[in-house]
């Protein structure tokens, strides 16, 4: 018997896949850049029928809505690479295999891994997952430290990307 | 999960009103085609220049300022719904780390890189 | 989750960090403020911020070694010197930069500095894999933007590009091994995930395979072979004094990191024999191929970064050990050779500021034109070459001694074959300083901030050797704290 959940399953499978195969077989960067955003898409929805709703919505928030605006742009400042081409398939069957033999490799070590089966999840998810989480943030017997460590990478970031990126003073 | 299920519909209803309209028009519409027809613009005026354009770095700075401020926004939501139940130095510790971006975007503005040129 | 009152005890722990970030945003402030013109006293200002950070960094240990911030860190004394032997790597650095007459100076330049000290301390400090991630990328974030800094020259935009590239991909796998951990053990501290892999719940082969996964990003930090690739480029493009930086210091802290996760976790595997018989494999191959390609440069700076592979090599040589000598001997080492590095460099600095490019055929004469430089460099190339009675010789005996007393016999064998092939290219560049110029030559005079590096580095070099009783007992006191 099929559930509503397989059928939405099998949809948002259908779109990480296919946008994945879009990225590697566009002709186009740009369009390759579109199809990574269907793909991001597809995961989102994955989350939510992983009952993990704070994740699908950051799949929203920072992988659609930042990494892959980033890479547009980058595509869209980056010289002469607006230019259609012809797509450069020299490593196709190389890279093809390489991927092929890790997913087995990765298959074989979550299926042999019989601690798989303990880990089952059990249960309700915790309603209050996300306040549990946001405490966990702050408090300083958690996570303070990585968050605080996290705000001045961010600001690495900011003033060292923009230092490199900057128009001419 | 039932409580997506309003979102999966509102989805679906979206997508159709969408795609059904140049779906109709596609399938209603009379093809006669001819050269003036297809032009870009209906007003005859003709287009110039490669459409594939390579746009000014500078949008690029503003998008990498964004992503910085969009991962900020990311890692205080969950704070944000726990804020009622958080002691004033949680509050505090939150405001420092928006404290250390703040200046950091002070430092790019002062500097200048955030002006169009 | 309760919430606990927070300690101040806490806030000491880290006080290096805190101490950092503030130097961090003043210096950004004050090049806000600073005219275009005096922007070169930047480096003064830096100096003087690493020099506070150093001299408080023995605050951080809060006098018996305990967990802070929910175990995300620990409060160790080797915590602590290792927070010293950055600042002081940092203050050698932020001085030499001023006499870098290609570096254009900016706050964000040094600001970005302490930013890397911030994560380099964590890394050696961290106790949890979500800490030790962050530390990381805090790290390896700082120090792409460094590599790329100079934008005008090709070389180090290449550079940054190629380490971000290489070091992105590398930290992805190391997440991806972490990801493994938490999901199957619900757990991220290193104390619990050491638990439940002594407890034998999980697999040998399992805890192997996702060792090998978090290597990728520790190894990638430590240059290791085969993830050593980016090394060469990287530390020619950059900008030197950044070169001399992150070749010490972010090995320094991947060492510390590897080290401790051995120790604490995989160390309590049953199977452990192979893990360590893996460290020493790569371990040798690491200094073997640094070695045979360090033979062929003509660059002294390309030279000095294949040296700095075949150095990272001889401290793993005593990662293997897994033992308190073992941890002494790498907390030794990876000291001195932060300041020899930096002396070699900071002549190279000088050097290239005249010849304006990195040949080691530029050094001829150089006993000529400064006789004090020529000395610097005989003195820092002796000590990483291992000859006594510098320091590196000193460093390395140790490093051998620990390894052989873990029964590694052939490793040291080997190790010892390649430190005497390694003599031939010190000495080569050595042979060039002192071989006299054809043409007349005219002096270098080396500049004031310079000859407080060279005179604090190469006073380390000697003072290794001297104290060397003293510091290692100091060491070993820290180090034992792990076991």
């Amino acid at each position: 018997m099929i559930t509503v959940q397989q059928v939405v399953f099998a949809l948002f499978a259908v779109l990480t896949l296919g946008g994945a195969i879009g990225v590697v077989a566009a002709r186009k960067l740009f369009h390759a850049a579109l199809w990574m955003v269907l793909a991001f898409f597809g995961v989102a929805g994955l989350y939510l029928l992983l009952e993990a709703p704070f994740f699908a919505a950051l799949q929203l928030f920072i992988y659609i809505g930042g990494i892959a605006v980033l890479t547009v742009m980058a595509i869209m400042v980056t010289r002469g690479i607006m230019k259609p081409k012809e797509p450069v398939f020299t490593y196709a069957i190389g890279a093809a295999g390489t991927a092929l033999a890790f997913l087995v490799m990765l298959g074989l070590f979550i299926f042999k891994t019989p601690v798989w089966d303990v880990a089952a999840p059990t249960g309700e998810v915790d309603p209050n997952g996300l306040r549990a989480l946001g405490q966990a943030l702050v408090s300083p017997s958690a996570y303070l430290l990585p968050f605080e460590v996290a705000s001045v990478l961010l600001l690495a970031v900011l003033v060292g990307a923009l230092f490199i990126a900057r128009e001419k003073e | 999960m039932s409580q997506y299920a309003l979102i999966g519909v509102y989805l679906i209803i979206a997508l159709i009103f969408g795609v059904a309209p140049p779906l109709l028009a596609w399938f209603l519409s009379p093809k006669k085609p001819n050269p003036y027809k297809g032009e870009v613009y209906e007003s005859g005026i003709k287009t110039f220049g490669p459409t594939w354009i390579r746009f000014k770095p500078q949008y690029y700075l503003f998008a990498l300022a964004f992503l910085v401020f969009d991962v900020e926004a990311a890692l205080l939501l969950p704070w944000a719904v726990a804020y009622l139940w958080l002691p004033l130095y949680a509050v505090i510790e939150a405001v420092i780390f928006i404290l250390i971006l703040v200046f950091g975007l002070v430092y790019v503005w002062r500097r200048g890189w955030l002006t169009w040129m | 989750m309760e919430q606990e009152i927070f300690q101040l005890s806490y806030l000491q722990a880290i006080v290096p960090e805190l101490l950092l970030l503030v130097v961090g945003l003043l210096l950004l402030g004050v090049d806000l403020v600073l005219p275009e013109a005096r922007k070169r006293e930047l480096s003064v200002w830096a100096a003087a911020g690493f020099a506070i950070v150093a001299l408080a960094s023995p605050l951080a240990y809060l006098g018996e070694p305990q967990f802070v911030f929910g175990g995300m860190i620990g409060s160790e004394p080797l915590n602590a010197i290792f927070a010293f032997i950055f600042a002081m790597a940092a203050f050698l650095v932020a001085l030499l930069s001023r006499d870098d007459e290609r570096l254009e100076p900016s706050g964000v330049y040094y600001a970005l500095i302490a930013f890397a000290v911030i994560g380099m301390d964590l890394m050696v400090a961290a106790t949890d894999f979500i800490m030790l991630y962050l530390a990381l990328e805090l790290t390896g974030l700082s120090l792409y933007l460094l590599s790329a800094y100079d934008r005008r020259s090709r070389f180090s935009v290449e550079a940054g590009m190629k380490y971000f590239f290489y070091g992105s991909v590398a930290s992805a796998v190391m997440l991806y091994g972490i990801t493994f951990i938490a999901g199957l053990t619900g757990q991220t501290l290193y104390l619990g995930v050491r638990y439940l892999f002594a407890s034998a719940v999980m697999p040998a082969w399992f805890g192997m395979g996702v060792l090998v996964l978090i290597l990728a990003g520790v190894g990638f930090k430590v240059a290791m072979v085969p993830l050593h690739t980016w090394a060469p480029d990287v530390y020619e493009g950059a900008p030197t004094p950044v070169t001399a930086f992150l070749s010490v210091t972010s090995k320094a802290a991947g060492v510390m990191a590897l080290m401790r996760l051995l120790v604490w976790i995989w160390g309590s595997l049953p199977s452990h024999a192979e893990m360590t018989s893996l460290i020493a494999a790569l371990a040798i191959v690491t200094i073997t191929l640094g070695n045979l390609f360090a033979l062929r440069q003509k660059s002294f700076k390309r030279l000095l970064a294949y040296s700095s592979i075949t150095q990272a090599g001889y401290v793993l040589v005593g990662v293997t050990a897994l033992s308190p000598m073992g941890l002494t001997a790498v907390g030794f080492y990876l000291a001195i050779y932060a300041v020899t590095n930096i002396a070699a460099f900071t002549v190279l600095v000088l050097v290239s500021n005249r010849s304006g490019s990195d040949w080691l055929r530029d050094f001829v004469g150089l006993q000529q034109r400064s006789p004090a430089l020529a000395l610097a460099l005989l003195v820092a190339l002796l000590s990483l070459g291992g000859v006594p009675p510098f320091a590196g010789f000193v460093g390395k005996i140790l490093l051998f001694a620990a390894a052989l007393k873990s029964g590694f016999v052939w490793l040291v064998g080997a190790a010892l074959a390649n430190v005497l092939i390694s003599l031939y290219y010190y000495l080569n560049a050595v042979r060039m300083a002192y071989t006299r110029a054809e043409e007349p030559v005219e002096p270098l005079s080396i500049p004031v901030a310079s000859r407080w590096v060279l005179v604090i580095a190469t006073a380390g070099i000697i003072l290794g050797t001297i104290l060397a009783y003293p510091l290692y007992h100091l060491l070993e006191r820290a180090a034992m704290v792990w076991f």
